[in-house]
């Protein structure tokens, strides 16, 4: 069923033309569609440590704030390299040094707490330690003083800009890029050993594999691109606080989008973050006053209903079905 | 360096400490048990014990029911709202193997829960002002607020006969048992969804007597919930994961380290100080500052 990957390459395609549609950027799903993008990396991020490694984690939050926080400082930059930076022109929007740099400090954030967090906890206590992660990250933050900025945050040197173009099609191509990504590693030999600890840990370490190694590595890897996907929004919001960048939400909801959409699948998430996104701006926009209480009762209804995740429905679409 | 304080101070900081640790620690026995039976970490307590503080605000403005008083019904309340949470939310979910469900259950209630009260009662800070909630007590000359140590009393009695029933009675044993192993406990004939949904109920119920401390005590809000469930989750590490007794001294450890940080260090640095005894213990004595080292699988 090789021509399934054809159509979503083709919806890919169809995504990245859609702004030249006469009147499509100025619309409000142009906007819809970045904010699912967003989620959808996200989501791809929490799946690949959760989904494929089986390592519940419940500090990706603190992985999007730390990229969020990255590109912010480094965006303004003042505080690293003060004048010199002066001197240089300013990184533009989307700069992808910033943006790799972003993940990198994330990746290594998660590769250093991983250590420790990995090799001792196992199961419900890695979910747990991962949880009061996020919140000292956040704390340490709030306490940063002018290198964070405190509880305010930063606001980044942005001049205005006029349209979302660039936002847009940097979410899209890096959810592109993040969901082939996956669908490679995953066929790769790593991707394997990292199914193969999720599935059986002491068999996979008997069958010579490095399981700490492969699971440290899979956390990095997710919080890279956790990362990115904070970079990202920090270009959309132009300002990082604690209380914005550090919100769970960040983490529960990819985590939900995953489970919707199927835990474990390449495309899951994608599909998850769309649906679940749209579900709730649908509820913002015709019940404003309820919208969160939509949203609870629509994460209870699809647990219930759909605990398996839409992808595993026996009337997904094609090709949808294939794990890894 | 810098002077130490009088000695008074420290009695006074341990006592406030231990008083307000105790609402931690009565929240941490309710998720105690249900991580016990279902291997949840049930997210929503906090979110429960602020709806139980509204209902008890409820209560008192519109039928002049004493906070205190209205134990008597928020208890039994929380007894049934527990049961049927479990039947109508969890059973199903309590039966897969994926536990992301139960977890994200959870959350979806702790999100309906808030916005509910956001909804019913506005997002504003709330509170209850009885004739006494200024009066204050003297215990071994230090001066201590009357709610709170109503609250601290609650705090034991809730634990006292949790422990009570999970030692002396046959349905305690059976959950007792399915904590432990619920395999086991199921080839002996224990209902898992009967167990389950006792612990919730007495989780819920539990929450709501924390809320009848909360409402008395402490000014509210109904986001102000998820900060409730995280302590009690610190709270639940340092007891040790399991044990009832436990839970409520982890959360009078962790009163007395968020008294003590807050005096001595500053009030921002609470929470990091918090969540490093958290991580510490997880990593180093995972079975509680008190429990015995779990054999190794």
């Amino acid at each position: 069923m090789r021509w399934t990957y054809w159509m979503w390459g083709v919806l890919a395609v169809a995504l990245a033309l859609l702004p030249l549609w006469p009147g499509a950027v100025d619309s409000y799903a142009f906007s819809f569609l970045f904010f699912v993008f967003v989620y959808a990396i996200l989501a791809q991020a929490w799946n690949l440590i959760a989904g494929f490694g089986g390592q519940i984690s419940l500090g990706s939050h603190a992985f999007f704030g730390l990229g969020a926080y990255a590109t912010a400082i480094l965006w303004s930059g003042n505080y690293l390299w003060g004048s010199l930076y002066d001197s240089h022109p300013r990184i533009y929007y989307f700069d992808p040094v910033t943006m790799a740099l972003s993940g990198l400090v994330a990746a290594v954030a998660a590769a250093l707490v991983g250590l420790p967090l990995l090799s001792k906890l196992r199961g419900d206590y890695f979910a747990l330690g991962t949880l009061g992660f996020g919140e000292i990250v956040k704390v340490l933050f709030i306490n940063g003083g002018t290198f964070t900025g405190g509880a305010f945050g930063i606001v980044a040197p942005a001049s205005t800009f006029e349209t979302l173009l660039p936002h847009y099609w940097t979410g899209l191509g890096l959810t592109v890029a993040v969901a082939v990504g996956m669908r490679l590693l995953m066929r790769s030999r790593y991707g394997l050993a990292l199914i193969a600890v999720r599935d059986d840990e002491m068999a996979a370490s008997a069958n010579g594999i490095d399981t700490l190694k492969v699971k440290i590595a899979a956390f990095a890897g997710s919080a890279f691109i956790s990362g990115v996907a904070g970079s990202l929004f920090t270009y959309y919001l132009f300002h990082v606080g604690p209380d914005s960048v550090f919100d769970l939400n960040w983490m529960l909801l990819p985590l939900m989008m995953t489970v919707v959409g199927g835990t474990g699948t390449v495309m899951g998430p994608i599909v998850g973050a769309f649906i679940m996104y749209a579900v709730f701006d649908a509820a913002r926009i015709l019940v404003p006053d309820y919208h969160p209480v939509v949203s609870g009762v629509a994460i209870i209804l699809a647990m219930l209903f759909l605990p398996k995740g839409l992808t595993r429905l026996s009337f997904g679409l094609p090709g949808l079905m294939r794990r890894g | 360096m810098f002077d130490l304080p009088p000695p008074a101070i420290f009695l006074q900081l341990s006592l406030n400490g231990a008083l307000g640790g105790a609402m931690y620690g009565v929240a941490a026995v309710g998720l105690s048990l249900i991580f016990g039976t279902m291997r949840l970490i049930f997210l929503a307590q906090g979110a429960m014990i602020i709806l139980a503080a509204y209902f008890v605000r409820a209560l008192f403005q519109s039928f002049g029911i004493d906070p205190f008083l209205s134990l008597v019904i928020v208890v039994p309340v929380g007894l049934a709202a527990g049961w049927l949470i479990y039947q109508g939310l969890f059973r199903k979910a309590a039966a897969e193997e994926d536990r992301n469900i139960s977890l994200l259950i959870a959350v979806g209630l702790m999100f309906l829960a808030e916005n509910l009260m956001t909804v019913v009662w506005g997002g504003n800070t709330a509170g209850v002002v009885t004739s006494y909630t200024a009066s204050g007590i003297h215990i071994l000359g230090i001066r201590t607020s009357f709610t709170r140590t109503m609250g601290f009393l609650i705090a034991l009695a809730g634990t006292g006969l949790v422990m009570l029933f999970l030692r002396k009675t046959l349905v305690g044993k059976a959950v007792r048992a399915a904590s432990e192993d619920m395999t086991a406990a199921s080839l002996m004939g224990i209902s898992p969804h009967r167990v389950n949904a006792i612990a919730f109920a007495i989780g819920i119920a539990l929450a709501g007597a924390a809320g009848v401390a909360v409402a008395t005590t402490f000014p509210f809000n109904p986001f102000a919930g998820f900060i409730f469930s995280l302590k009690a989750l610190v709270a639940l590490a340092l007891g040790g994961i399991g044990s009832v007794a436990g839970a409520l001294a982890g959360g009078i450890i962790l009163g007395l380290i968020e008294a003590y940080v807050q005096f001595f260090v500053g009030g921002s640095w609470t929470n990091a100080v918090a969540y490093g005894v958290f991580l510490a213990v997880l990593m180093f004595k995972p079975e509680g500052l008190f429990g015995r080292p779990y054999k190794k699988a």
